[in-house]
């Protein structure tokens, strides 16, 4: 059998090479071809991580928490497997490990650090069972390919019983995740934020935003909320049956988004230079994962300092005396903690909103009527251009809050345009496919 | 001149970007001066339909689906008395399913409100697709999109449309949707309503006339809805 995989192994790399352009389609190709000639290969290669694999599910900031743990965990000087690309169904899985293998067709490796794809889970499990799972929120996305928000849920508890050893990092302010961790019987850690921060968000009337799981998975009656951070995440009880947010193991407090990003965590000060409440779930997420593993983290400030992914996520550019910040938006919970950073800066700006409906960002586009679009209407917004293949969806969906929008269908005309004529600072919010493209359209424009 | 439009529970039928109905709905009527309340109704709430003009009941999860049949039970007789005397309705994808006699799930039977005459049974493959329909009554396609497990058989009931591109119904007999009195019923969201002005209209004009007696809509230029309406036709048809 070792013949079979040192085959897999050269082949997958020889065509991931090949492919090196086409970025991640290469890695997905390698990937199958691997499984192809060798079905155990996952397996065989997840069997050599000498300490612990670790994967991370969720609707949103899997691959910012994911890459942020591995970060982390490299500077505790280990070695380890990470699909940085966020290639996460089983073929892009199968491609990290496959890919991190050396030419002997063995791995070299402390640590798994895997994003996958919810619904993947039940695929992937099977080759091999992770010591950890982060679960960093669930939300309404793509429901198209996944149906309701229901079926996701149900997909991760069959995926959590198939590894009961698995300990779970859970978002103990969001329900749905609660819920799934408790009634798993795996065993659980749980990191959330037990202080107010946004006063607007006191009560229900005081957002409009779509939040899941209003009502208990355990009776079914109206959940009660102290008072929310976003979407459904905040402090919240069952008044009929006691379900309720557990004890946080780790618990940020003294929040502080007056310069970036601030908290204070197991005593410990933490600082990052990002924008984005939503990035402090990301970092306490990994931060929680390691922490449980046993990590001392001595030099996490120095790793939040140097964490620059390039994958998209918040992503600077400067071109031709314009500032660009490329960021992913792609579903209504990510799109608007989006706008919410976007508002953190209260410079003038422009905004381009590229909405492909590709199979990847989801055929269906209706969640845009989700986003709380009417919060552009602000002086500091000077204009917003919608672009891409739904652009159309996209100005039609400003209309119905007043707000002018032009219509570019190109992107990178879109792009010219603002950059010619706005104001010097640019936000260009994409969906999934459109991630890609305009990224590298942004890095050959900025060459 | 105003209309109120009920929205029920918004907490559970809420997929799908159904607050685009109910945006499309307010801000047609705002840009003629017509005023337009949005009433949100939460499920232990009363509901005096008399106070209504437009009622819409969206989609949600077959298991909130299930929450909600259970409190319909207790409205049917008013809601009924509402439709009979015209008052428009508005019911997409789950909201559809349970305007009908049943919906026969894997997981047991949804009661419905028997307000029209259709019943759905649960199928498999969920039929996911863009759906573009088409209606004498309006000059345009309506298009939208739709993602339902749910087979829905209408009868001689008048359908919303027949079927150019998509499944409709059942996916077997070309129809989408009913027309049955003011009450219109789809699996179209996208949402329906932005992309279909003259539904939305249709909607607002049957409210007025059956408050006021008349129902005059100025015209507005709907080039850009008009546009992305298009843009779908002609991608897929």
């Amino acid at each position: 059998m070792r013949v079979r995989r040192l085959i897999a192994v050269w082949t997958a790399k020889i065509v991931s090479t090949a492919c090196r352009f086409s970025g991640r389609q290469g890695v997905t190709l390698a990937g199958r071809i691997a499984l192809k000639l060798d079905p155990k290969i996952l397996s065989d290669l997840a069997s050599m991580v000498r300490e612990e694999i670790f994967v991370v599910c969720g609707t949103n900031g899997k691959t910012t928490t994911n890459n942020l743990l591995c970060s982390a965990i490299e500077s505790e000087g280990k070695k380890l497997v990470c699909n940085h690309t966020g290639s996460n169904m089983l073929a892009g899985v199968a491609a990290a490990f496959v890919l991190a293998a050396g030419n002997n067709g063995k791995l070299d490796a402390d640590y798994a650090c895997i994003e996958i794809d919810e619904a993947s889970t039940l695929r992937i499990f099977p080759h091999f069972k992770p010591d950890y799972m982060v679960l960093t929120n669930l939300f309404r996305d793509q429901l198209d390919r996944y149906g309701e928000i229901d079926i996701t849920m149900d997909i991760l508890d069959r995926a959590m019983k198939m590894a009961p050893g698995m300990t779970l990092i859970v978002n103990g302010d969001d329900a749905l995740s609660e819920y799934l961790a408790m009634k798993s019987g795996n065993p659980y850690k749980t990191y959330g934020i037990s202080e107010q921060v946004f006063k607007e968000q006191s009560s229900e009337q005081g957002s409009h935003e779509i939040r899941e799981g209003r009502f208990c998975k355990n009776c079914g009656a109206r959940l009660e909320y102290e008072f929310y951070h976003y979407s459904q995440l905040g402090k919240y009880h069952c008044p009929e049956c006691g379900f309720t947010r557990p004890e946080i193991d780790f618990d940020a407090s003294h929040i502080d988004m007056s310069d970036g990003l601030g908290f204070e965590v197991e005593g410990r000060q933490i600082r990052a230079d990002y924008r984005g409440f939503y990035n402090i779930y990301n970092i306490l997420a990994a931060y929680s994962a390691a922490r449980t593993a046993g990590l001392a983290l001595a030099n996490f400030d120095d790793v939040l300092k140097k964490f620059n992914p390039q994958n998209g996520r918040m992503e600077q550019f400067e071109i031709e005396g314009t500032h660009i910040v490329l960021n992913l938006a792609k579903n209504p919970a990510g799109f608007n903690q989006n706008i919410s950073a976007v508002m953190e800066d209260e410079k003038p700006k422009d905004i381009i909103i590229v909405i492909n409906d590709n199979a990847q960002d989801g055929t269906d586009i209706s969640w845009l009527w989700d986003v709380d679009f009417d919060r552009f209407a602000q002086e500091s917004i000077r204009s917003i251009t919608v672009s891409g293949i739904r652009c159309q969806d996209m100005r039609l969906r400003m209309k119905y809050v007043d707000i002018p929008s032009e219509l570019i269908a190109d992107v990178k005309s879109a792009i010219e345009a603002r950059i010619k004529d706005g104001c010097g600072n640019l936000y260009v919010l994409v969906n999934y496919t459109a991630l890609f493209s305009t990224r590298n359209l942004l890095v050959g424009m900025q060459n | 001149m105003k209309i109120t439009i009920g929205h029920l529970y918004p907490d559970l039928l809420n997929l799908y970007g159904d607050r685009g109905n109910i945006q499309c709905m307010r801000k047609r009527c705002e840009w003629r001066g017509i005023e337009a309340a949005v009433r949100e109704f939460q499920l232990s709430d009363p509901i005096d339909f008399a106070k209504l003009d437009i009622v819409l009941l969206g989609g949600g999860s077959d298991r909130e689906e299930m929450l909600v049949c259970e409190r319909l039970k207790t409205i049917q007789k008013d809601f009924k008395a509402y439709v009979e005397d015209n008052g428009v309705v508005i019911a997409v994808c789950g909201g559809y399913q349970l305007l009908g006699h049943y919906y026969d799930t894997d997981d047991g039977r949804i009661e419905g409100l028997s307000l029209v005459d259709l019943y759905t049974e649960q199928g498999s493959p969920r039929l996911i697709s863009n759906i573009v329909i088409e209606n004498e009554l309006f000059s345009q396609p309506i298009v939208g999109f739709e993602n339902h497990g749910g087979r829905t058989y209408i009868g001689d009931n008048q359908p919303l449309g027949k079927v150019r591109f998509g499944y409709g119904n059942n996916g077997k007999d070309g129809a989408e949707g009913i027309l049955y009195k003011n009450v219109v019923g789809t699996y179209l969201h996208g949402p329906l309503l932005p992309k279909n002005p003259q539904v939305c209209d249709h909607l607002i004009g049957n409210a007025l006339e059956r408050k006021y007696g008349k129902s005059e809509l100025a015209p507005l230029d709907d080039s850009q809805e008009l546009e992305a309406n298009r843009y779908i036709v002609e991608r897929f048809c």
